[in-house]
C-alpha cells in the first residue's frame, strides 16, 4: 500500500511539483519571504522540491538534506519557510493521490495522510535539528566571545596589570572578575593590580560590594589594588550609598592610577626634555643668523 | 541521584580526611579550583564544628545529578547538644569556642544552598548545597 | 608532625607544604615563638604557596600568630597565599586586615627588609 502510494507519488510528482510552487507562491506574497528576489525564492523552492523528492525515492539522503538547511540557514530565512514548505508538501500531495481515486473510504484515506506522514516526518526532524543545532552553535560562541570580553588582564609593565571593566556587573562576571584577577596578578607576578571602572555605567552597593571583596582578595595574595575611574556620579553614589571605600587606594583616572602604580613600585615617569631642548637650540640659531 | 558516601568524624585528624575526600569528589564532578576550596573549606569548617561541640557525627556527600542541573551535596549530622538559638550562631562573629566566629555564616557564603536544623539535646544536621556552574 | 623554621640572619623562614591540621598549626605557632625569643629575630615569612586550604581555625592561628611575633618584636609577611584560598578566606569574612602579605619569598623579604629600613 504504502509503496504503491509512493510509486504513485514519484511518478506524478510533475504535477504535485506545481501544486506545491502555487501554494507556496501564495504564501510568500503575505509572509516572510516578502523582501526576497523572485528568482532567489523560485530556484530555492525547486531545490527544496528536489530535497524532498530525493529523500522519498531512497528513503532519506542525509547529504542533500544537509546542503539544503546549510544554504537556508545561510541565507538567514525562517525556520518556518521549511516547516511551511513541508506542511503544503503534505496537503497538496494527500489531496493529489485522493482526486486520482473515485471511490473512497475512511480506512483508506487514513492509509494515505498515514503514509503521507511517515515520508515527511523525517524530514521535518532532521531541518528542524539541524537548524537549532546551528542556533545552538552561534549562543555558545557568543557565550565563549563574551566571556572573553567580561574580565581582560593586561599586563601593561613587570609588576603593573590593569584590567578594565566595561558594562554590568553582576553576580556571576564579579566571580570571574575575581578569578581571572587573583589568577592574572599571580601570573605576570603583578605587585600592583588597577582595576579601570571608567566603563561600568552603573555602581550600586552590589557592585561596590563585588570590587572591594575582589580588592581584598588581591591584598591577601600579596599584591595591591587601586580602583581607577571614578566619575563624579559615581563618586557620588558610592558616598549617597554609604559605601565605605576608604580601606584602599581610589584615582579619578587611569592617568593618575598608573602613576602611583609607579610610584608603588619605585619607579617615575622622566620627561627626556629632549623637545623642548631642540626647539631652544632651533630659536638659537635662528638668533646667530 | 548517586549513592552517598559518608565519612565519621571522631578524630582531629578525620578533619583532614574529610576535607580531602570532598575535595576529590568535586574535582570529579568539574569543580574548578576556586569552588573546589570552597567546598573543602565548608567540610572542614562543618567537621570541626562537630568534633568540637558533638564529639561525633558523620559527614556525607550526594553527588546531585538532574536533567537541569549537577552539584555537590553536603551532610553534616550529629547527634550533640544541638543549638539553643539558630539565628545566633548565623551571625557573623558569634563563637562559643574562642574562634573568628566565621564557620556557619561563612558556610552560608561559600556555598549556594544551606540549610540548618537542629534540636537542643538531640543533634543537629546541617545541609550545604554548591551547584555547577 | 611539625612544620621546619629555618633561620636566615635576622629573619625566619617558613615553607608550610603539608595539608595542616589543627594540632600541627597549634605546635607550629609555639616552636615559632620560641624560635623568635631564642633569636631574637625582627622578621618572619611564611610562604603558603603549597597550602590549598585555610579554613576559619587555621586563619585564626595565622592571625594570632602575627599578632603574638608583633608583640616579640618580629614582623610576619605571609606569602603566596593562592587565589582559590584568597577567595575563600574572603567568601568566610576573614580578611586578615593587619596582615602583611607579599606575593612571594622574594618580595616578602624585601617588604621586610623596607619596613625595618624604615
Amino acid at each position: 500500500m504504502d509503496e504503491k502510494l509512493k510509486k504513485m507519488a514519484i511518478e506524478n510528482s510533475d504535477s504535485i511539483v506545481q501544486l506545491w510552487m502555487q501554494e507556496i507562491n501564495s504564501l510568500k506574497l503575505d509572509n516572510y519571504t516578502a523582501s526576497i528576489s523572485d528568482e532567489l525564492f523560485e530556484s530555492t523552492n525547486r531545490q527544496f522540491v528536489n530535497v524532498i523528492f530525493t529523500s522519498l525515492k531512497n528513503a532519506g539522503s542525509p547529504k542533500a538534506v544537509e546542503e539544503f538547511s546549510e544554504k537556508i540557514i545561510n541565507l538567514g530565512w525562517p525556520l518556518s519557510y521549511i516547516t511551511d514548505g513541508l506542511q503544503v508538501f503534505r496537503r497538496v500531495t494527500v489531496d493529489y493521490i485522493l482526486s486520482q481515486y473515485e471511490q473512497l473510504d475512511s480506512a483508506f484515506i487514513s492509509n494515505v495522510l498515514k503514509s503521507v506522514d511517515t515520508w515527511v516526518e523525517p524530514l521535518i526532524r532532521q531541518l528542524v535539528n539541524e537548524y537549532s543545532g546551528s542556533w545552538e552553535n552561534t549562543v555558545s560562541l557568543q557565550r565563549v566571545a563574551l566571556q572573553e570580553l567580561s574580565a581582560p588582564l593586561i599586563p601593561v609593565m613587570d609588576g603593573i596589570t590593569i584590567m578594565p571593566l566595561i558594562g554590568t556587573v553582576d553576580t556571576d562576571r564579579a566571580k570571574l572578575i575575581m578569578e581571572n584577577l587573583l589568577d592574572g596578578a599571580i601570573k605576570h607576578n603583578s605587585e600592583v593590580v588597577l582595576i579601570d571602572i571608567t566603563g561600568v555605567p552603573v555602581v550600586d552597593t552590589m557592585v561596590a560590594h563585588h570590587i572591594i571583596q575582589a580588592a581584598e582578595a588581591v591584598r591577601l595574595i600579596g599584591a595591591t589594588c587601586i580602583l581607577v575611574g571614578i566619575r563624579p556620579e559615581i563618586a557620588q553614589t558610592i558616598v549617597n550609598l554609604g559605601i565605605d571605600l576608604s580601606k584602599f587606594p581610589t584615582k579619578s583616572s587611569l592617568k593618575k592610577g598608573f602613576r602611583t602604580a609607579l610610584e608603588l613600585t619605585d619607579r617615575q615617569i622622566v620627561d627626556l626634555g629632549n623637545r623642548a631642548d631642540s626647539i631652544e637650540q632651533m630659536i638659537q640659531s635662528l638668533k646667530g643668523e | 541521584m548517586k549513592p552517598q558516601s559518608c565519612v565519621n568524624i571522631k578524630k582531629e585528624w578525620d578533619i583532614v580526611g574529610a576535607r580531602q575526600l570532598g575535595r576529590d569528589i568535586a574535582r570529579e564532578i568539574g569543580f574548578g579550583t576556586v569552588d573546589q576550596a570552597r567546598i573543602a573549606t565548608t567540610i572542614s569548617e562543618l567537621a570541626r564544628n562537630i568534633y568540637l561541640y558533638a564529639e561525633h557525627g558523620q559527614i556525607c556527600f550526594e553527588v546531585i545529578d538532574t536533567f537541569e542541573q549537577k552539584g555537590l551535596c553536603i551532610i553534616a549530622i550529629d547527634i550533640g547538644p544541638g543549638i539553643e538559638d539558630v539565628g545566633q550562631v548565623l551571625e557573623d562573629g558569634y563563637s562559643t569556642s574562642g574562634g573568628l566566629g566565621a564557620g556557619l555564616p561563612g558556610v552560608k557564603r561559600l556555598m549556594d544552598e544551606f540549610d540548618l536544623q537542629s534540636e537542643v539535646g538531640k543533634g543537629t544536621r546541617v545541609k550545604a548545597i554548591k551547584w555547577l556552574r | 608532625m611539625r612544620i621546619p623554621i629555618l633561620k636566615l640572619h635576622n629573619y625566619l623562614l617558613i615553607s608550610i607544604q603539608t595539608e595542616i591540621d589543627d594540632q600541627t598549626a597549634i605546635q607550629f605557632q609555639e616552636d615559632l615563638l620560641d624560635k623568635i625569643h631564642k633569636n631574637g629575630s625582627t622578621g618572619v615569612v611564611i610562604d603558603l604557596t603549597s597550602v590549598d586550604i585555610i579554613d576559619s581555625f587555621i586563619a585564626k592561628v595565622l592571625g594570632d600568630v602575627v599578632t603574638m611575633s608583633d608583640l616579640m618584636g618580629a614582623k610576619v609577611v605571609l606569602t603566596g597565599i593562592q587565589p582559590a584560598v584568597a577567595v575563600t578566606l574572603i567568601d568566610l569574612g576573614i580578611h586578615l586586615k593587619n596582615v602583611p602579605t607579599a606575593l612571594n619569598l622574594e618580595q616578602g623579604l624585601i617588604k621586610l627588609y623596607q619596613d625595618s629600613g624604615e
